[in-house]
């Protein structure tokens, strides 16, 4: 790869600008989605970007007691960490930065904004943040196990763990999602948890904790603190379309599709993940942290154990 | 883990109107609370000694936003005994009216709340937006959608012509139907139902002890309801029934509110079916008779009482206003003991406090011996003193 | 797991208009009887100043202003007409039940957005 190819991955596409048009367009349809299913308006397509841009332009605050390097370092660690994983993903076709274990590390960065939640609610000195970032990365633990697990499901039949050689081995082969339904609900599930949406938005419970540990976050750390969240989503659906239902792929088709054939697959994936999400975040309470414990490790780790040991005969079947 | 003291309030998104918890917790389990709910004293009992009856009304209907009618039906009411005077039958199907859509449209609001404080906004949505269709019905009833100004004392204020009433009975109608499904859709979602179950319990005994009121105590199987127990307007000759349960929990509370929203939605039908002719406002003297009366009325939240002394003049010597919340704070205080940080709003909610109506100033004389009130300009005065000297920080 | 009546609901209201108003871009009807600004008819006013009794909130005043009015047929000076603090008025509507002419001299109109930066509107 030339430099100036490297550069233009990098920062336009599928790299720093693409990823935030494509992170706030998401959250755009979220939004949307959800007020319509609510019988509301919603908000227009720009809103998403307003809100940043506001942000931005506010004053930054922080009380008396606080760590101010903390709250400042801790959501541009969280954005570049989920920047960098999407960079791993394939969007339109193999990701030319892709790795044998690329999976492995997308895995381990996407899980830095979690860990920065905690770090930013305990530097916050703010009892709410506080308690917020605890219930953080309690929840990180409860859900992480089943959704790893789910996750290696597909890494383990291809017999790769990189991500864009698992979607080469879905060409011409019938989808993750199909072979592993249930690992493909389990991630979504563990998704959802991941990016703390209801009915797993414990850590942020507006009407129990305020914001959890955002309380204390201003001005533009809010918003790169909100961009990650945003990112996070993209980067989950395309890990989860990637993985289960064959990225860039065409239905039914062996052969690799071209760039923008194969972009446009990935985003009508994508959006139906996320429409997916979007429904379970509509349609349920927020459940309590004991429960979810009890729940997450119970059902959901239990169905994602039951989904890997199913693979080997799946291997052996296809064979 | 050490015990942390985690403010709830008197500024919280959980609560929309100021009261305070102080809650020692434990990680996530509280371990004991204090509670302060006096924010907002507007002095609205000592305005009401100030005033004739007829201009205490439009300020009676301002101690609450939800149950303002009840507010001035109790005070109607009340006044209207000492003055011996009987509201006429038609006044009093009105007020019926009033009363039953009001606790609709109190109890909509409240499931709505309630799906809010566990982050059921979906559901808080729907019932909110199907709330707007009774506060239509009783803005075209009574000329506005809250304060609804239709009472006076020996009286209501506006008679209804038969179209508005049949307008009235046509969207009234299908709320019914909207009901049952927002029911069904509680009893089958399984968050739902995981955050309602079990929380909040209180028995039949506790709610006993405590003086717990409205559907809070309902909920816990106390078969008491003003409106049967002790009847005014048209509640006697009305087919209803008093809904209790027994889970004695958040659960319980919404059945019993959902069976109250059938029933009220079904004595409106009966009443604007049959709406009794005839005058709609008993002349009335000026002044009372002096005496004492003890009004009471079921409100939305439970029974509210007003205390009214009269002493001859066409003024109230005393008016002493027990809102249904204040009576349920202390269930709500036993009920959290031991629970979790996560339960404190649905709890909360679950007795849908009003909290500034709950507002009151008591004196206290250290040598106990004086415990009159203060004047209207005295209460004023210490009012500035308060607040300039900073003493509501405590 | 799934949660039949209320997904069938989402996706119903997905299909129907969102129940929202967008107010002010439409306008909101507003059902006959409403109260809501509180007006003055000058020329029929006798300025008895029954309105400024029946107000709860003190915000009627009756200020200096002779004319000419008929009343019952007989020509009379009133000599005083009734002047509303518009935003101190909570909209109950006594003084238009209280006010003896007819049609009233005193009303409330269905207008009920508004403010102003006029202090003597709020307070004397």
């Amino acid at each position: 790869m030339t430099v100036p190819a490297l550069l233009l991955h990098l920062l336009v596409f599928p790299g720093l600008l693409f990823l935030v048009s494509w992170s706030l367009a998401l959250e755009w349809v979220d939004r949307k989605v959800a007020a319509r299913m609510q019988s509301r308006v919603g908000p227009p397509p720009l809103q998403p970007l307003a809100d940043f841009v506001k942000l931005l332009g506010k004053e930054v605050i922080q009380p008396g007691g606080a760590g101010g390097r903390v709250l400042g370092l801790a959501p541009l660690l969280s954005f570049a960490s989920v920047a960098t994983a999407f960079l791993l993903l394939p969007v339109s076709g193999s990701s030319p930065l892709g790795f044998q274990g690329d999976l492995v590390v997308a895995l381990y960065l996407l899980t830095v904004p979690t860990v920065a939640l905690l770090l930013v609610g305990w530097s916050s000195s703010n009892v709410f943040a506080a308690v917020g970032g605890v219930r953080a990365v309690t929840q990180m633990f409860i859900y992480e196990v089943p959704f790893y697990l789910a996750l290696l499901g597909p890494a383990l039949l291809a017999g790769s763990w990189s991500v864009s050689g698992i979607v080469e081995w879905q060409a011409g082969r019938p989808w993750m999602g199909i072979l592993q339904p249930v690992g493909l609900l389990v991630g979504l599930v563990g998704l959802q948890a991941k990016l703390e949406r209801t009915p797993f938005d414990i850590p942020e419970a507006e009407t129990e904790i305020v914001a959890g540990p955002l309380t204390e976050l201003t001005g533009r750390r809010l918003a790169v603190m909100h961009l990650a969240k945003d990112a996070l989503l993209a980067a989950g659906c395309a890990l989860l379309a990637a993985l289960f239902l064959g990225g860039p792929l065409r239905p039914f088709s062996a052969a690799l599709p071209g760039a923008v054939e194969g972009f446009l697959w990935f985003a009508a994936k994508t959006l139906l993940l996320l429409l997916v999400l979007s429904t379970m975040r509509a349609a349920t309470a927020r459940i309590r942290i004991d429960q979810l414990d009890a729940w997450g490790w119970k059902v959901l780790c239990s169905l994602a154990l039951a989904q890997m040991a199913l693979v080997p005969f799946l291997a052996s079947w296809m064979e | 883990m050490a015990e942390v003291l985690v403010p709830i309030g008197p500024q919280h998104p959980a609560l929309k109107e100021p009261v305070s918890f102080r809650v020692w917790a434990d990680g996530e389990v509280i371990v004991r609370l204090e509670m302060d709910v006096s924010y907002n004293h507007r002095g609205i009992e000592k305005g009401a000694e100030q005033r004739d009856f007829h201009r205490t009304l439009p300020l009676l209907e301002r101690i609450c936003g939800i149950c303002s009618h009840s507010h001035t039906t109790v005070f109607a009411k009340g006044i209207e005994a000492l003055m011996q005077v009987e509201a006429p039958p038609r006044a009093r199907a009105i007020r019926t009216v009033v009363a039953e859509l009001e606790r609709v449209h109190s109890h909509l609001l409240w499931l709505g709340v309630a799906a809010h404080e566990v982050g059921f906004n979906t559901l808080f949505m729907w019932t909110w937006r199907d709330r707007e269709a009774v506060q239509d019905v009783l803005e075209a009833l009574t000329g506005n959608r809250v304060n609804y100004g239709i009472n006076a004392v020996g009286g209501v204020r506006r008679d209804w012509p038969p179209d508005l009433v049949s307008t009235a009975l046509d969207r009234v109608a299908p709320l019914g139907d909207r009901v049952r499904l927002y029911a069904d859709m509680v009893a089958r979602e399984k968050t739902m139902l995981a955050r309602f179950t079990g929380v909040g319990k209180l028995t039949r005994e506790q709610v006993l002890a405590y003086g717990a009121v409205g559907p809070t105590a309902r909920a816990s199987g106390v078969d008491y309801d003003v409106r049967r127990d002790d009847p005014y307007l048209d509640y006697a000759r009305l087919p209803w029934k008093v809904i209790t349960d027994d889970h004695g929990d958040v659960l319980g509370r919404t059945l019993v509110r959902v069976g109250e929203l059938h029933e009220s939605l079904n004595m409106i039908q009966v009443l604007l079916r049959d709406l009794p002719p005839g005058e709609i406002r008993a002349k009335v003297p000026r002044t009372a008779p002096p005496g004492e009366f003890l009004s009471r009325y079921e409100a939305p939240r439970g029974e509210l009482v007003h205390f009214l002394r009269t002493n001859g003049t066409d003024r109230a010597e005393r008016v002493d206003v027990r809102t249904p919340t204040m009576a349920n704070w202390t269930s709500v205080a036993m009920a959290l003991r031991g629970r979790w940080l996560a339960d404190i709003p649905v709890i909360v909610a679950a007795i849908d406090p009003c909290l500034s109506c709950t507002s009151r100033v008591s004196l206290a004389d250290p040598e106990g011996r004086d415990r009159g009130g203060m004047t209207w300009d005295e209460l004023r005065e210490h009012g500035i003193r308060f607040y300039a000297e900073g003493r509501h920080e405590r | 797991m799934a949660n039949l009546p209320v997904l069938s609901e989402m996706f119903g209201n997905l299909g129907s208009r969102p129940s929202t108003v967008l107010y002010p871009f439409v306008k909101v009807p507003v059902p006959e009887g409403f109260r809501g600004r509180v007006a003055v008819d000058d020329s029929r006013c006798i300025g008895c100043g029954k309105c400024v009794q029946a107000c709860p909130a003190s915000c009627v005043e009756m200020v200096k202003d002779e004319r000419e009015v008929e009343v019952k047929g007989r020509r009379i000076t009133r000599k005083r007409r009734p002047e509303v603090m518009v935003f101190r008025c909570i909209r109950c509507g006594l003084c238009e039940d209280s006010c003896a002419q007819d049609p009233k001299a005193i009303f409330l109109t269905p207008a009920f957005a508004g403010s102003g930066p006029d202090r003597r509107l709020v307070v004397r």
